[in-house]
């Protein structure tokens, strides 16, 4: 595919100025902080609580942006007037995740520093937060392109975010019933599950079962996102 | 070969149902062409096929002597500029703001922008949100973004259709200056008039056929009844043929002095395309 450095810059530009005005949706990334400074007053101290602002944080800003942001690029037809100018489509998908990537690593950060988190391995953490990250862009993607309009996206993101975010709670409830035993594949489950090790003394499979599984739904995800793209773009 | 689209028996269907069949034209460069044709004749489709946006159910498509289908690749999208009825502007951006991205997708110079807006006369309103703007001015702001790139070839789906008359002169004005700089152009429209005004040849598009094709005065040629009405001074009409047949009839009229009035009957192209078609262009 044909991929341009300026380009990209360009998309991702647009997609700033565009998202610093859309109030409706920028203010949601104010939610997942205001629920991490709540946590933290509320005296968070497990991991698991650390993560609910953090998961928050993917469902909402990471999966619900990117959704909403390509859904309006479709229903306003602004999409099809890039895909006419020499952007190619990996140009403008880059762009956009890009921008979504930034907002989503800022907001992540300030999630974790308002909850009062202080993880005892930062670096391992930050790899698995940022794969974590481009899974849930991918997950945005895939609900904006089958979504036809914004009204229809911010419905079908909903089942979508309560799924992949509510994992941990599910797997809480997995002792009552085993089949939420399921649950403990879902990215977020492997991301609290790492942190958790992270927290101890842990071995080389502690680390990567939950990074490879995190990894296979990314690739997995950007391969249904491509498929979704085929199907719903060519008419 | 210096055809810069060349259309052949090109057919398209929609869930059975045709859209298009069986359409044929070529379009030389630096031409003006025009697709004439009610609403629902099919000529957004064929733009469409024309600029790789959907697929065509059969025939043969070349623009610069590839198919259609390569108008996909970013090469290719730089030789053409397209307008359509969905101006896909983003809507909390400015004017500028929206050229500056295409110019910088299209990789112009910065001198690209001013040179657009001074084009369609928006350049002391360039700072405005699209959201705040008519539908006369989104038209123009589609048209600057078409033409920014400078593209051989340009694609304009119903150009004027909000237009004002002041800014439709202006934008007339501004096409030609491209054409004579060597822009082929493929305009659609259902106004005969503009047309008449901008087309070097026309097609007339009816029920996704082409019914007749041809330069507007070539077309009033075959298909128009050339008359001339004479009006005499006993407050008579009479209907004579443009030929030296009647000639001895009109001197006789004018010898006697009978005469106070004579022009010519020559049809407009709505005419024609009502006569050919048998239905009006709305
Ligand atoms: N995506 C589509 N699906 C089904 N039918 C379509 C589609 N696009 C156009 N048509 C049909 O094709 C015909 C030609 O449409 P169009 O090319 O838009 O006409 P025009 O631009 O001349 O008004 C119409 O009968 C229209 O209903
Ligand atoms: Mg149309």
């Amino acid at each position: 595919m044909n991929i341009s450095m300026t380009r990209i810059q360009a998309i991702l530009m647009k997609d700033y100025k565009e998202f610093s005005r859309n109030y409706a949706v920028s203010t949601m990334v104010l939610l997942p902080l205001i629920m991490a400074f709540l946590y933290n007053r509320l005296g968070a101290n497990t991991i698991s609580m650390y993560f609910l602002p953090i998961n928050m944080t993917f469902s909402i800003v990471t999966t619900y942006v990117q959704c909403s942001l390509i859904a309006e690029e479709k229903e306003k037809n602004t999409l099809r007037s890039l895909m006419l100018s020499p952007a190619s489509l990996g140009d403008i998908l880059i762009g956009k995740s890009l921008f979504v990537l930034i907002v989503t690593i800022v907001s992540v950060t300030m999630a974790i520093f308002l909850v009062g988190y202080e993880p005892a391995n930062l670096f391992i953490l930050a790899i698995a937060l940022l794969l974590s990250a481009v899974f849930y862009i991918a997950l945005g993607t895939i609900c904006g392109l089958f979504a036809k309009s914004i009204m229809e996206a911010s419905i079908i993101v909903l089942p979508v975010m309560v799924i992949f975010s509510f994992g941990p709670l599910a797997l809480a409830l997995s002792s009552a019933y085993p089949i939420l035993k399921l649950a403990e594949w879902l990215p977020s489950s492997q991301l609290l599950l790492l942190a958790e090790a992270l927290e101890g003394k842990y071995s080389m499979a502690d680390v990567l079962i939950p990074m490879i599984t995190i990894i296979v739904w990314s690739l997995l995800s950007w391969i249904f996102a491509a498929i979704i793209y085929k199907k719903r773009m060519v008419d | 070969m210096n055809a810069v689209i060349d259309v052949q028996h090109l057919k398209k269907t929609f869930n059975n149902e045709t859209a298009l069949q069986d359409v044929s034209f070529t379009i030389k460069k630096g031409e003006i062409f025009g697709f004439l044709g009610p609403s629902g004749s099919g000529k957004t489709t064929t733009i469409k096929i024309l600029t790789a946006q959907t697929d065509k159910s059969a025939g043969n498509v070349l623009l610069f002597g590839q198919h259609a289908s390569e108008m996909k690749q970013s090469h290719n999208r730089k030789r053409f500029g397209i307008l359509t009825d969905n101006s896909g502007l983003y809507t909390r951006l400015s004017i500028e703001e929206n050229l500056i991205l295409y110019s910088n997708l299209y990789q112009l110079s910065p001198s690209a922008v001013k040179e657009a807006l001074d084009f369609v006369n928006l350049y002391a309103e360039r700072k405005k949100k699209i959201s705040q703007l008519s539908k006369g001015m989104i038209q123009r702001v589609t048209l600057a973004r078409a033409i920014m790139h400078k593209p051989e070839l340009l694609f304009l789906d119903e150009p004027t259709s909000a237009l004002d008359p002041v800014n439709t002169q202006h934008i007339y004005n501004g096409l030609r200056k491209l054409n004579a700089m060597g822009t082929t152009i493929f305009l659609t429209t259902h106004d005969m008039s503009e047309a008449e005004i901008l087309c070097d040849r026309v097609a007339f598009l009816h029920k996704g056929k082409i019914r007749a094709i041809g330069a507007p005065k070539d077309l009033k040629k075959e298909f128009g009844s050339d008359t001339i009405t004479v009006e005499l001074k006993n407050g008579e009409q009479e209907i004579i043929e443009n030929g030296s047949q009647d000639a001895e009839k009109l001197y006789q009229w004018m010898q006697s002095d009978q005469v106070t009035r004579i022009y010519t009957n020559e049809p407009t192209l709505g005419d024609i395309f009502m006569q050919i078609t048998g239905s009006d262009l709305v």
